[in-house]
């Protein structure tokens, strides 16, 4: 009984320490591949969409919505202006761009089969006939992995025309992105994928009713895609008993930071974040002082903190977010305004810059961290940072604000003693540190 | 015919560059009762799909809902967040352009939700504002300056480097548009005019986020002919016309609403003016004619009236020189001129307004006291049937502004192009062309001359030049290419001694 969960077993992972798992012959040899397609297509798409909804698969992307309902949002039959069918797309979000995640590529260097696999029945079950998918721009190895699995699943007729002889057509097309952290969210995705600016839309419409082209899209992640094939094959019970009430199966947190064995481990929900360490190898060189549960966009969790279980609703309760199960750990060598900079740096980097709140205001948090780094800090500066983050949250068109002030808020709140001591003894010469090379690269591209 | 006549026709076709604002009251929606949307306390009918910034703008509410980004002929991009309303149940603030009212939809626009968030919008824009309006062109009419008085924090903590873009400072986009990077506040207006409106897509922001910069796509600059509208919707000094640059402080500018007379458009504008000289022109909105816009040519066209050279007092031929003299001495000479001549032909001008023309076809010939020939004479067009579109918004090829209202009057065009009398009257407001002579044409000129149109006619023999009134220094009525009656009234006073025709027809059939 692994991870004291009976009906745990490894949905997505099972043999990625294998050789040649990546190829197509693997697949079909050891993993069972492509039967649950085979499956699916013999379903109606309705059924599939029940049978995901039934297994309480979660989107895996950050922010957790139920994956089935997304895929019932999709109109049946949507037509244009002129009465003429519109086509519907699938897209996948492989923009994994979260700062402390890592999860999706292993499954594009390890696994790509079964995403690709989950996306052609995802597209039965929207009654879709072409799918994207949207990589980052700095995966080039993983952007030609996943080529290659595409071009050998189209030689063995799981995309196409009539796949399986189900009349049922798919097309897969990858389109690289050019890099923006941005683009990770859906409607900045789709902006990309037709070739605009990467900012995220105005939202009414969904992606549900327009989306990519204008036309009704559906956007889930890499993840979510790669669990479909054992929903679907093994059924929604076995899945949904995995997991929690709420959200069913396995997650992969990447775990990373001052551990002894950082990578992607698939567990179950019913681990608290000090289990998912332990897995890990524990803490290393040091105690444990804080966590980022769900990638930088989270609020961080004290050590004390930390016996809170990996699922989604609970982590909400604490106050943070399952998010992209990026698990960040810092031991008690970590000062923490300097980490906090560190992450405040990446979002004004990449803040797209429409809304007012969040081009400005993503600006003045680093810049004001960095003046308390500098020795320029005062207790009102402390005070400030609340009132900003309380300006942004909430009152963009997307949720970059309110992932900025994540990690600003948390670390003030709950680590204010630190901020503190490097205020009163002048900064970070104060405190006794050196700078950091990655501080001193402030001003590069500013 | 009567002045006060105001025909009012819709033009069939529709006109993609202005708003889709739809009339509350439809006749056929009549017997249903159309949805209320209560806004701060009262209740307010709306047409479904109407936004709350719609529903608000239509019924003129006690305050206007504050917006840098937002622009009722532009696409909505919601992007600045000054419009977040507080709507009733959403768990958010709603930003009141792009969400849609709805039946029973209770919306407060000043709780205190609301003002605090429209606080920190202020707090953030003005972060890296420059604060340099002692200097800035746009200080008196910013939208920054009369939020910032409303909602804004009275003081900053920023304590950072404000951001500067070094070489955006002072940038010429083109020759008509300087832009100053440093106190754009992104709302981008600009890019989507330039992509929705002109179509021309000479304007992008290029970067990301904080360093986002606006620039131009191509290399000559900007290169649409409606540049000067960036400029009234910049909501900040970023954009400003170089030809109002540095020329007047806003709040001295007496404003008076005219018609452009450099088209057969007809726009409706704003005289900007200050002791009778005016300093710009500014576009009003009108549905039905220009919608918010107006070309650079007729924004910058009151410098032909501000001309230096343009003629001002009555100037008689005096031994082959053009002398100052009365208008009664002139009046009487041109009168004898006239009456000893063969034929006299008087030319009208299609920027003539439907008052002078109706005027001068039935009184020209009791005025100089000898039947006179009167046509018209457009110069770009020889009937408003030529008139074409020069693009897809509002520049027309005829630029005389009532080309349809001077036809009415029954007049026949001027043959060819050219006068063939002994004598020809040419009266024109400085739009119409000149019509085609001989080189010893006799001439009399009336209304807006300047001296160096008198050097180019290529006759010498020019008997007197009786000074006008221009446009924006009347009343009087144009009929635009649509068909849509203009009345107007005087926007400045002429300070010189140019008078109306009214007044000269007067003195003539006063002068025996």
């Amino acid at each position: 009984m692994k991870y004291n969960n009976e009906h745990f077993e490894e949905v997505i992972t099972p043999n990625v320490d294998k050789a040649g798992c990546e190829t197509l012959d693997f697949y079909l040899k050891n993993e069972n591949g492509y039967k649950a397609l085979e499956k699916a297509l013999k379903m109606k798409p309705a059924e599939v969409v029940d049978e995901v909804k039934k297994s309480n698969l979660r989107g895996r992307g950050g922010a957790g919505f139920p994956t089935g309902m997304k895929w019932s949002f999709m109109p049946a039959n949507p037509v244009d202006a002129n009465g003429n069918p519109k086509p519907k797309y699938l897209v996948c979000n492989a923009d994994e761009g979260e700062p402390g995640t890592f999860k999706d590529r292993l499954i594009f260097t390890k696994t790509p089969h079964r995403m690709i696999e989950g996306m052609i029945i995802a597209g039965h079950a929207i009654a879709s006939n072409k799918g994207f998918i949207y990589i980052r721009g700095e995966w080039f190895l993983e952007a030609r992995l996943m080529q290659k699995a595409i071009d050998d699943a189209y030689k063995a007729g799981y995309l196409g025309k009539n796949i399986l002889g189900s009349g049922f057509d798919y097309d897969l097309v990858i389109y690289k992105g050019a890099g923006a952290y941005i683009c990770g969210e859906e409607t900045a995705l789709l902006n990309s994928l037709e070739g605009k600016r990467g900012e995220p839309r105005l939202k009414p419409p969904f992606p549900a009713q327009v989306g990519a082209y204008g036309m009704p899209s559906c956007v889930n992640n890499v993840e979510t895609f790669a669990a479909v094939p054992y929903i679907i094959d093994k059924g929604w019970e076995k899945y949904a008993k995995m997991g929690t009430e709420r959200s069913g199966g396995t997650r992969l947190l990447g775990v990373s930071g001052h551990v002894n064995k950082p990578g992607v481990y698939e567990l179950p929900m019913n681990l608290s974040l000090l289990e998912v360490i332990e897995v890990a190898g524990g803490v290393k060189g040091g105690k444990l002082k804080a966590v980022i549960p769900g990638g930088a966009s989270a609020p961080m969790l004290t050590a004390a903190e930390c016996g809170v279980l990996t699922d989604y609703d609970s982590l909400a309760k604490a106050g943070t977010m399952a998010g992209s199960g990026g698990v960040i750990v810092m031991n008690d060598t970590v000062n923490i305004v300097e980490a906090t900079y560190t992450l405040l740096k990446f979002y004004e980097h990449e803040s797209c810059g429409q809304c007012s709140q969040c081009r400005e205001g993503s600006h003045w948090l680093a810049r004001m961290f960095k003046r308390i780094l500098d020795g320029g800090g005062t207790q009102d500066d402390l005070d400030y940072i609340a009132k900003i983050c309380g300006n942004m949250a909430g009152q963009t068109i997307c949720a970059f604000a309110d992932a900025v002030t994540g990690p600003a808020l948390s670390s003030v709140r709950k680590f204010r003693a630190e901020f503190d001591e490097m205020i009163l003894k002048g900064g970070l010469k104060g405190v006794g540190r050196e700078e950091s090379i990655s501080h001193k690269m402030v001003g590069a591209h500013v | 015919m009567s002045n006060n006549i105001i025909e009012v026709k819709k033009p069939k076709e529709d006109l993609n560059y202005t708003s889709a604002k739809k009339p509350v009251h439809t006749p056929e929606g009549a017997e249903k009762p159309l949805p209320k949307v209560t806004i701060d306390g009262k209740q307010y009918e709306f047409k479904p799909g109407d936004t709350i910034m719609e529903v608000a703008e239509r019924y003129k509410l006690h305050e206007e809902i504050p917006r840098y980004c937002y622009h009722p002929g532009m696409p909505v991009a919601g992007t600045c967040r000054m419009c977040t309303v507080e709507v009733e149940k959403a768990p958010k603030l709603m930003t009141s352009c792009s969400t849609p009212a709805g039946d029973g939809m209770v919306v407060h626009t000043r709780s205190e939700k609301v003002m605090k968030s429209r606080t920190g919008v202020m707090d953030m824009l003005l972060t890296n504002h420059p604060l340099d309006c002692p200097v800035c062109d746009k200080a008196g009419e910013c939208k920054l300056q009369d939020y910032n008085f409303e909602y804004g924090p009275s003081s900053s903590n920023f304590k950072e480097e404000k951001r500067v873009y070094d070489e955006a400072t002072t940038k010429k986009l083109s020759d008509k548009i300087t832009l100053n990077m440093n106190r754009c506040v992104h709302c981008e207006r600009c890019v989507r005019f330039t992509d929705e409106v002109t179509k021309t897509n000479d304007l992008v922001m290029v970067n990301r986020g904080w360093h986002k910069e606006l620039d131009v796509t191509d290399e000559r600059g900007l290169f649409n002919d409606y540049q000067g509208c960036l400029t009234d919707f910049c909501p900040v000094g970023a954009l400003t016309l170089n030809d109002f640059r540095f020329q007047k402080r806003a709040w001295f500018l007496d404003k008076k609403a005219s018609i452009c007379d450099r088209c057969s458009k007809g726009c409706n504008i704003e005289v900007h003016s200050d002791k009778d000289i005016v300093y710009r022109y500014i576009p009003i909105h009108n549905e039905m004619v220009n919608g918010h816009w107006m070309c650079d040519e007729g924004r910058v066209s009151y410098n032909d009236l501000m001309n230096p050279m343009r003629v001002i007092s009555p100037l008689l031929n005096h031994n082959q020189t053009l002398t100052s003299t009365s208008i009664e001495t002139l009046v009487s000479e041109v009168k004898k001129a006239v009456q000893s001549a063969g034929s006299v032909q008087l030319v009208v001008g299609t920027d003539a307004t439907r008052e002078e023309a109706n005027l001068l076809k039935e009184k020209s010939s009791a005025a100089f006291g000898k039947p006179v020939t009167v046509n018209y004479h457009s110069g770009f067009v020889t009937s408003s049937k030529d008139d074409k579109k020069l693009d897809n918004l509002l520049r027309m090829a005829d630029k005389t502004p009532n080309t349809r209202g001077v036809e009415d009057e029954g007049l026949s065009a001027l043959a060819n192009g050219e006068v063939n009398a002994d004598i020809a009257i040419l009266f024109r407001n400085g739009r119409a062309g000149i019509p085609k002579m001989s080189a010893n044409q006799k001439v009399v000129l009336w209304g807006v001359w300047t001296f160096d149109e008198i050097k180019a006619l290529p006759t010498k023999n020019i008997i007197g030049v009786i000074p006008g009134l221009a446009t924006i220094e009347k009343e009087g009525s144009f009929k635009n290419a649509d068909g849509i009656v203009q009345k107007f009234h005087a926007a400045i006073i002429h300070r010189g001694g140019a008078l109306s025709a009214h007044h000269v027809v007067g003195v003539m059939t006063a002068n025996k």
